[in-house]
């Protein structure tokens, strides 16, 4: 889960560069729609990036759980 | 649950809105930005969503203008194609007030697509010969009268801005959200002093900690969003500072929270620490604007946004944007007070 | 309340500082050094610099000078403290008297900084009013903090991390009104600068002592 949220933020950071490779400025052409995108897409993988860490603590606790009633019985 | 369906529903609203509702028409450059008096000069008009080949029911029409009462209507039109439209001027003899030069305004009025403006487009220098003491009548013979105003849902058109003014629906909306969850974790924080429950305390906790999430993203798209319209992400903006201090007091926060052995403890001088900050973060508002000049539309110091830089329909999509991303803060610092709430018990029961 | 109590406390930490005079030797030494390490590290120091370089240094003397009010004293003889002054009284005097250490201190690193980077100073008045507002401003938030920090078993570190945000606005205050008294910028209405300093030093004040009491009780 790790390693494909980071190969996920990697594309994000990297796809504008590669786009951008040349003279053409890829966050300037369009009247510059893709830095509205750009925006979204922060936001997004930002929320995203705090439920998967709240995910993994949940994960944890269910571990702890699970645990606990094992050694009761 | 009903205020999660809300949110969810807003923010798609904002979305689809705030991406598929097109821009106005706007001018986005001139040539040339220069002209001189008593002379024939062909202007090219380069448009923004413009549609000036476009056959339409009425004639275009174009303009220069200096003021209310003096402006030169266009002799002859050409549309290129749909964004560039070629106008031809004769320039009067005179200037208005006897000036060496003055800025005109650019008009084009289409009927369906309303009317374009780009403030201060050309410079009308005086040719340096005999001059009339009399204005030149061309200057009156053809006032600016009956724009059209585009009837449709669109959003304003900004130079240099253009597209990214649909920002205003994402980025904007999380230093709502930001100021929203701080608030609410020193409510709580007071809430914790005069009455000692963990639960008062996790509402403070999950509620610092989902505001830092949305202030960190509302600077990173802030700073974006600066790199391309004001020329760097960094400009010591009365609310980039602001912002950048209160998540400073709240990482302080969440560090003096984990530097006591107890937990009352902890909770207590971190709520008697979120007052303090919080309240000295107010004066910032008196004395930066001293300093720094702000670039954020609405700018010394107040914090909502100019009427000229919000109209009706950026309106309608701005004021449920920040509801529903308020609301979907307020869920995420939900999610972390059960799952605080769920741990504290487990601990609990293992003792 | 009970004020009368307020100048054997005021008496008492006089009397503690002498009697600990290696902690205020080391505090004037801290000053010195920093003032020497600007003095090697650069070989001309330009009026805004000098401005801002005076302030950092005052500002981490502050917070050291004023970090150790809190810590010197054990946890048991504050709590015998407490039952002897109201606590509220107890801080008032803190604060007063590191408003006092504060401004000798600045004095003090003012005078040896502009003997090795030069005085470019033309208001007197005016500095002389920021030193002593600075020494208020800073001597009421690090009280505060202190009395926080102290709780806690890393207090040096809180102390930096926790003061920063709570004592920017009265920095940037500091260093714009010092910089109209060493004539960087062309500022008549100041009034209105030294007025925030004062509201801020005012609500400080306030908060403090509403909440102090959450504090000190173990």
């Amino acid at each position: 889960m790790r390693k494909f949220f980071i190969i996920i933020l990697f594309l994000a950071i990297s796809l504008p560069a590669v786009f951008a490779e040349g003279n053409r400025d890829y966050m300037r052409e369009t009247g510059k729609i893709n830095v509205v995108v750009a925006v979204i897409l922060v936001i997004f993988l930002g929320i995203v990036w705090y439920l998967l860490r709240l995910e993994r603590k949940l994960t944890k606790l269910e571990h702890q759980i699970h645990d606990t009633h094992e050694r009761k019985n | 649950m009903w205020w999660k369906t809300l949110s969810v529903v807003l923010i798609i609203y904002a979305l689809l809105a705030g991406l598929l509702v097109p821009l106005k028409s706007g001018i986005q450059r001139v040539e040339p930005a220069y002209a001189r008096t008593k002379q024939d000069v062909s202007i090219r008009f380069y448009g923004y969503n413009t549609f000036f080949a476009k056959p339409a029911a009425e004639p275009l029409r174009v303009w220069l203008y200096a003021d209310e009462n003096n402006a030169l209507a266009a002799r002859q039109i050409r549309p290129v194609n749909d964004t560039i439209l070629e106008a031809v001027f004769t320039m009067p003899e005179n200037l208005p007030g006897g000036k060496q030069s003055v800025y005109l305004n650019a008009i084009i009025d289409h009927p369906e697509a309303g009317a374009a403006l780009l403030p201060a487009a050309v410079e009308l220098r005086q040719d340096t010969g005999m001059v009339a003491m009399a204005l030149d009548p061309a200057w009156m013979a053809n006032p600016v009268q009956k724009l059209h105003v585009q009837t449709g849902f669109s959003f304003p058109y900004q130079n240099v801005i253009y597209e990214s003014i649909r920002n205003t629906y994402f980025h904007v909306p999380m230093w709502f959200v930001l100021l929203f969850l701080f608030s609410a974790s020193v409510w709580y924080s007071v809430k914790y002093l005069r009455q000692p429950l963990p639960e008062n305390d996790r509402h403070a906790a999950a509620y610092a900690e989902a505001g830092l999430l949305f202030g960190v993203l509302g600077l990173v798209t802030g700073m974006v969003w600066a790199n391309y319209t004001w020329g760097k992400p960094w400009s010591n903006d009365i609310k980039q500072l602001m912002t950048a201090v209160a998540l400073l007091i709240y990482l302080a926060y969440f560090i003096l929270r984990r530097s006591f052995d107890e937990y009352e403890k902890g909770a207590r001088l971190a709520a008697v620490y979120n007052i303090f900050a919080f309240a000295s973060l107010v004066p910032l508002l008196y004395i930066v604007p001293r300093m720094f000049a702000s670039l954020h539309p609405g700018a010394t110091g107040n914090p909502a946004f100019g009427s000229q830089d919000l109209d009706n329909t950026m309106r309608a999509v701005f004021y449920p944007a920040i509801i529903g991303w308020t609301l979907l803060g307020f869920w995420v610092a939900n999610l972390r007070i059960r799952y605080q709430r769920l741990h504290d018990k487990v601990m609990d029961l293992e003792g | 309340m009970n004020w009368r109590s307020l100048i054997p406390l005021l008496h008492k930490e006089f009397l503690l500082e002498f009697r600990q005079r290696y902690a205020i030797s080391g505090i004037v030494l801290y000053v010195f050094s920093m003032v020497f390490v600007v003095y090697i590290a650069s070989i001309r120091v330009t009026p805004p610099v000098w401005n801002v370089l005076f302030w950092l240094i005052v500002l981490f003397a502050s917070i050291n000078a004023v970090v150790k009010s809190f810590v010197q004293e054990s946890g048991a003889r504050q709590l015998y403290y407490y039952q002897l002054a109201d606590p509220v009284v107890l801080l008032l005097a803190k604060i007063i008297y590191n408003t006092l250490l504060l401004f000798v201190l600045s004095t003090l690193a003012f005078a040896a900084y502009s003997l090795v980077a030069g005085n470019p100073v033309k208001d007197w008045p005016l500095f002389g009013l920021v030193l002593v507002l600075g020494s208020l401003g800073f001597s009421i938030a690090f009280t505060f903090i202190a009395s926080i920090a102290a709780k806690a078993n890393n207090s040096a570190t809180l102390m930096a991390i926790l003061s920063f945000p709570v004592i920017l606005p009265i920095l940037l205050t500091l260093v714009r009104l010092s910089s109209i008294a060493l004539r960087l910028i062309q500022d008549t209405s100041y009034t209105r600068d030294i007025l925030n300093l004062l509201a801020i030093d005012v609500i400080l004040i306030t908060l403090t002592f509403v909440l102090f009491p959450f504090i000190w009780k173990d």
